[in-house]
């Protein structure tokens, strides 16, 4: 009983806070914001606690769920997961804690006559808070599940939150802009899914059992060569369209430009993740052989999406569309790493991850921020310096651009110079020259990726127009910045806190089998 | 000759069709009993559900057997699976039951008594269907399952719809006999194929090894399937589904997407069994008809304004699912579409009866549905959950299980382009059910000043704004099923 005390006070809290405001939000008279987003951080809290005694304690679930298909609900966390659930866990609570207000600007059209709820809120927030709890909740069933099949229950446990923070929570320029991007990302997000179902059920055909552990063990020697490639491809297809790895990237920068702040943050410090954890999960280990086969095409698509992104980030004029595409460069990053197939590039990508996970949550906290105080993330429109009239917002801003640059000494340095290193002296089964090559090409994607953080930063933060005056950070969000940019500050200058963590898994899921 | 009838193993096709029986003669001893017809009806049905537990409780390999020759063979065998979808059926006959209830104990002469004696007639052909063990049990069953419905989709009561209601019947009945045509002409060929009438997988096996005989046991077993496809809506057999699902009133559509789904695909399953008997065979056909049926059903599902006609394509793109894991011709594929077959109908039955719920209060258009989830959201959350489970996305776990559980055969054996069409088609099922979801989760309709005058006034015109006490408590139930499916998925499949 003791083991499950853990584990389940990470999931509780979320999924009966979830049932308590969905249920909350359909009365006649909804709950006040305060009591609403009080309910919220406190689970996401009590959440993390659970969390980290499951991490500290090492205990986990294991129960038969589904007899019939030999799926169990095996919920621990190891090394590899360790950093990602801590993550969700920290995310969740900065996500629920900021202060979702704009009222969509339609809502005059569409409902003239609904009660207003006042200056408390926008209504359905409980709603709203509800899915934020969902999409924590499928994240963390996602990273600590040992089984494929509960692990795929997770992946699209977060599909319908999102699809409604999109949809009705998101920009609140036009309703069919909000539509398009929350179908879009359900749409895209479903297929890749479903894809990668594909392969997991020829996976547990093949093999006889849904257990990622015992598959690591394996490491496909039941499996033909031509049987290892084609899993390989179907799950990085799959995988990769959540990644998304270019050129399945397109939808990401229309979700991120309309969702609402807190859903720009989850999607792009937790739910992007899965995609990364899953190739990590259940290709890498798993298909060792397929995966090597795919690995230079797979790497040869990342660098190409590292420089696309760095080139659209020159020219974006959203802001919010800028830090998506810059994401995309990122993941870029932890693709190569993930596909040199050595240690060190397994640790970077893993590195690469928490550490991409902690700089897009600044960045889309801060962009969010501006945008709800300039009405827009156009980044023509003339505004004031944000080092005159916001030092604080302008300084968080400068950190996570330097991080995002890979500025030594900040989180993003580590992961992408490991990727880079990683790609030039490859694993024996890769093709040396082309890794070279690509590492060659992910170096000049850091290059542009320093040209576009000085480009944003000249253009936001540099000058000295005052006006329009606009608000600095106000307490909550002053708090929740400041812990970001130390965590981005620590992550940079004290790595092996992370490292170390991951570094007996890392190397035992490339020697075949576990720990 | 001696035949060993095992009465009490025949208790789920009997009850039913004792009961129909009951329900003429006592509509000849009392003319004018109404409700009291339909409490026969409701007490064959669960008399019939209660008989299959015996056959839900063995275990694999096991057989309820009836109807036996001195030579061993079988005209009637229940596996598990069977009791199951035999279950499945009677209680969906149950909820439909209950949601006509008001509809069938009106009108003149002897309008109840002939709506009883149909449905039960009916349902004792779907019951007998997949527990059939030769092809004739098979075909007079099955006609049995199909020519009551055609007078059942005919029988609307108010008169505006009746042309409608014709037109739906016609084309169900004209469907229904091509199909049958097709099905003997199958069942002829399979005779000579395989030399006897009876679904045997040994002589299956025997005509198998011959090259001569196993193309034309091929070709028997195309066109039995053909022949059934109609009653799955299966593209290309689809045409007469929106006609007819639109056209007859609304329990009656919900029994043809429901309990007749049922004798559909039992009828498959015991083709599908007997031809496992003949190792190493697939049916491109089965493939061919699932592929087809999810991408046409959820295209023209997509673009639908009528929750009806919408369900209507949803069902058509749902029997591709249902087909999807008999592509395999496999045990394992049959036990999964026996379960895909049991979420589909209980996800359906919800939906089919908050539409009729919504229905007599504002319409059954998708915008009547708009800010749903907002306005009475005892009928919103329920019809979302439905909704979620039919396109197999969590919360509604049980959909998503489905789903894993029916693409599971047609992953492991390998027929990558049926999977890869499988899994575009979860993103478009997901599209079209999104659709509706986005409506319900609307805010509700902008009222000004007149237009809520009017509103007001309706409300007071119709005596039904308050939704019945049986809709809601089925719609309890039907919620319940579902949830506790998606907590633990435990014994559907």
């Amino acid at each position: 009983m003791n083991d499950l005390l853990w584990p389940a006070l990470a999931l509780l809290p979320l999924l009966v806070t979830t049932l308590a405001l969905a249920v909350a939000d359909r009365t006649s008279s909804p709950p006040s914001e305060p009591l609403v987003r009080g309910l919220s951080v406190g689970s996401a809290l009590l959440s993390a606690v659970g969390v980290v005694g499951t991490v500290l304690t090492g205990t986990g679930v294991d129960v038969v769920w589904i007899p019939a298909l030999g799926v169990d609900l095996d919920l621990r966390a190891d090394g590899i997961s360790t950093p990602l659930v801590l993550l969700t866990a920290g995310v969740g609570i900065v996500a629920t804690a900021l202060r979702h207000t704009r009222p969509p600007v339609d809502r005059t059209e569409e409902d003239r006559t609904a009660p207003l709820v006042g200056q408390h809120g926008v209504p359905g927030l409980a709603a709203y808070h509800a899915c934020l709890q969902l999409v924590l909740l499928g994240a963390l069933v996602t990273f600590l599940s040992r089984d494929a099949i509960v692990f795929f229950v997770g992946f699209e446990l977060v599909l319908l939150p999102m699809w409604l923070l999109v949809a009705r929570h998101g920009d609140a320029h036009e309703a069919a802009r909000r539509d398009g991007a929350a179908l879009r990302f359900v749409l895209v997000t479903a297929t890749g899914s479903t894809l990668m179902l594909l392969g997991i059920l020829a996976l547990s055909t093949l093999t006889g059992t849904t257990d990622v552990d015992r598959w690591a063990e394996l490491a496909g020697a039941s499996l033909s060569g031509r049987e290892q490639l084609l899993v390989a491809v179907l799950l990085l297809v799959g995988l990769g369209l959540k990644v998304p790895v270019w050129p399945l990237h397109t939808w990401l920068p229309w979700v991120h430009s309309t969702a609402p702040t807190a859903g720009s943050v989850l999607l792009a410090a937790v739910l992007l993740k899965m995609g990364t954890y899953g190739i990590v999960r259940l290709v890498v280990p798993v298909v060792p052989e397929g995966f090597a086969t795919a690995s230079p095409v797979l790497a040869g698509l990342a660098v190409t999406g590292i420089v696309w992104a760095g080139l659209a980030c020159l020219v974006e004029r959203d802001l919010k569309r800028l830090i998506a595409w810059s994401s995309i460069a990122h993941l870029g990053f932890v693709v190569l790493a993930l596909a040199t197939g050595t240690e060190t590039g397994l640790q970077a990508a893993l590195f690469g991850n928490v550490a991409h996970g902690v700089i897009a949550a600044l960045l889309f906290v801060v962009v969010g921020a501006l945008k709800e105080r300039w009405g827009s993330a156009d980044l023509t429109v003339a505004r004031a310096a944000l080092r005159e009239v916001t030092p604080r917002l302008g300084f968080a801003l400068v950190v996570g651009m330097a991080a995002s640059m890979g500025l030594p000494g900040l989180a993003g340095f580590w992961g992408e110079l490991g990727a880079v290193y990683a790609a030039w002296a490859p694993a024996e089964d890769r093709t040396e020259g082309w890794f070279r090559l690509f590492a060659v090409v992910a170096a000049v994607g850091a290059v542009i990726a320093a040209a576009y953080a000085v480009r944003v930063l000249r253009e936001v933060w540099a000058g000295d127009r005052l006006l329009p005056a606009i608000p600095d950070s106000h307490r909550v969000e002053g708090v929740l910045i400041g812990v970001l940019v130390v965590a981005v500050l620590v992550l940079g200058v004290y790595p092996s806190l992370l490292l170390d963590v991951t570094a007996a898994d890392a190397a035992a899921l490339l020697t075949g089998g576990v720990r | 000759m001696s035949l060993d009838l095992n009465l009490v193993a025949l208790l789920p096709v009997l009850a039913p069709a004792v009961a129909a029986v009951l329900v003429l003669v006592l509509d000849i001893a009392w003319p004018p009993a109404r409700a009291t017809h339909l409490v026969v009806v409701g007490l064959g049905l669960l008399g019939g559900a209660v008989a299959t537990v015996p056959g839900l409780l063995q275990g694999r390999g096991e057989r309820v057997a009836a109807l036996c020759l001195p030579d061993g063979t079988c005209l009637y065998q229940a596996s598990s699976l069977t009791s199951g979808l035999q279950l499945l059926a009677l209680l969906s006959g149950v909820v439909v039951l209950v949601l006509a209830w008001d509809d069938w104990s009106h009108g003149e002469g002897g309008r109840t008594a002939v709506i009883a004696a149909l449905v039960l007639g009916a349902t004792a052909g779907v019951v007998a269907v997949p527990a059939a063990g030769d092809l004739g049990t098979l075909l007079v069953a099955l006609e049995l399952a199909t020519l009551p419905t055609a007078a059942l989709v005919a029988l609307e009561r108010r008169a505006s719809r009746q042309p409608a209601a014709v037109d739906g019947a016609v084309a169900l009945l004209t469907t229904s006999l091509v199909s049958f045509a097709l099905l003997a002409l199958g069942a002829a060929l399979w005779v000579v194929a395989t030399g006897t009438a009876v679904l045997s997988g040994d002589a299956v096996a025997v005509a198998a090894a011959d090259p001569a005989r196993l193309s034309l046991l091929t070709l028997a077993a195309v066109l039995a399937l053909a022949g059934m496809a109609f009653k799955v809506s299966a593209v290309p057999f689809h045409a007469w589904t929106p006609l007819t699902y639109h056209g007859a009133p609304l329990p009656v559509t919900t029994y043809l997407a429901t309990v007749s789904k049922v004798a559909a695909l039992g009828g498959v399953v015991v083709i599908v069994t007997a031809l496992s008997g003949a190792s190493g065979t697939s049916l491109l056909a089965v493939a061919v008809m699932a592929a087809l049926s999810m991408t046409v059903g959820n295209a023209v599902a997509l673009v639908q304004t009528d929750t009806v006609r919408l369900l209507a394509w949803s069902t058509v793109a749902q029997g591709g699912w249902v087909l999807l894991p008999l592509a395999d011709l496999s045990s394992r594929g049959t036990r999964a579409a026996g379960g895909y077959l049991a979420v589909y109908a209980v996800a359906t039955l919800l939906a089919f009866v908050v539409v009729v719920a919504v229905g007599a209060r504002r319409g059954v258009l998708l915008t009547d549905h708009r800010g749903l989830l907002r306005d009475s959201p005892l009928l919103g959350l329920p019809l979302a959950f439905a909704l979620l489970a039919l396109a197999g996305l969590p919360p509604a776990v049980v959909g998503l299980v489905a789903k894993v559980v029916a693409l599971r055969p047609v992953a492991g054996d390998g027929t990558w382009w049926l999977a890869v069409v499988a899994a575009l088609n979860v993103a478009l099922g997901i599209a079209v059910y999104l659709r509706w979801l986005r409506v319900l989760a609307q805010h509700p309709e902008p009222v000004d000043a007149l237009a809520a005058a009017e509103a007001e006034a309706q409300t007071r015109s119709t005596a039904h704004t308050a939704v019945p006490a049986r809709h809601t408590a089925l719609i309890a139930v039907l919620t319940t099923l579902l949830v506790a499916g998606s907590v633990a998925p435990v014994g559907i499949f």
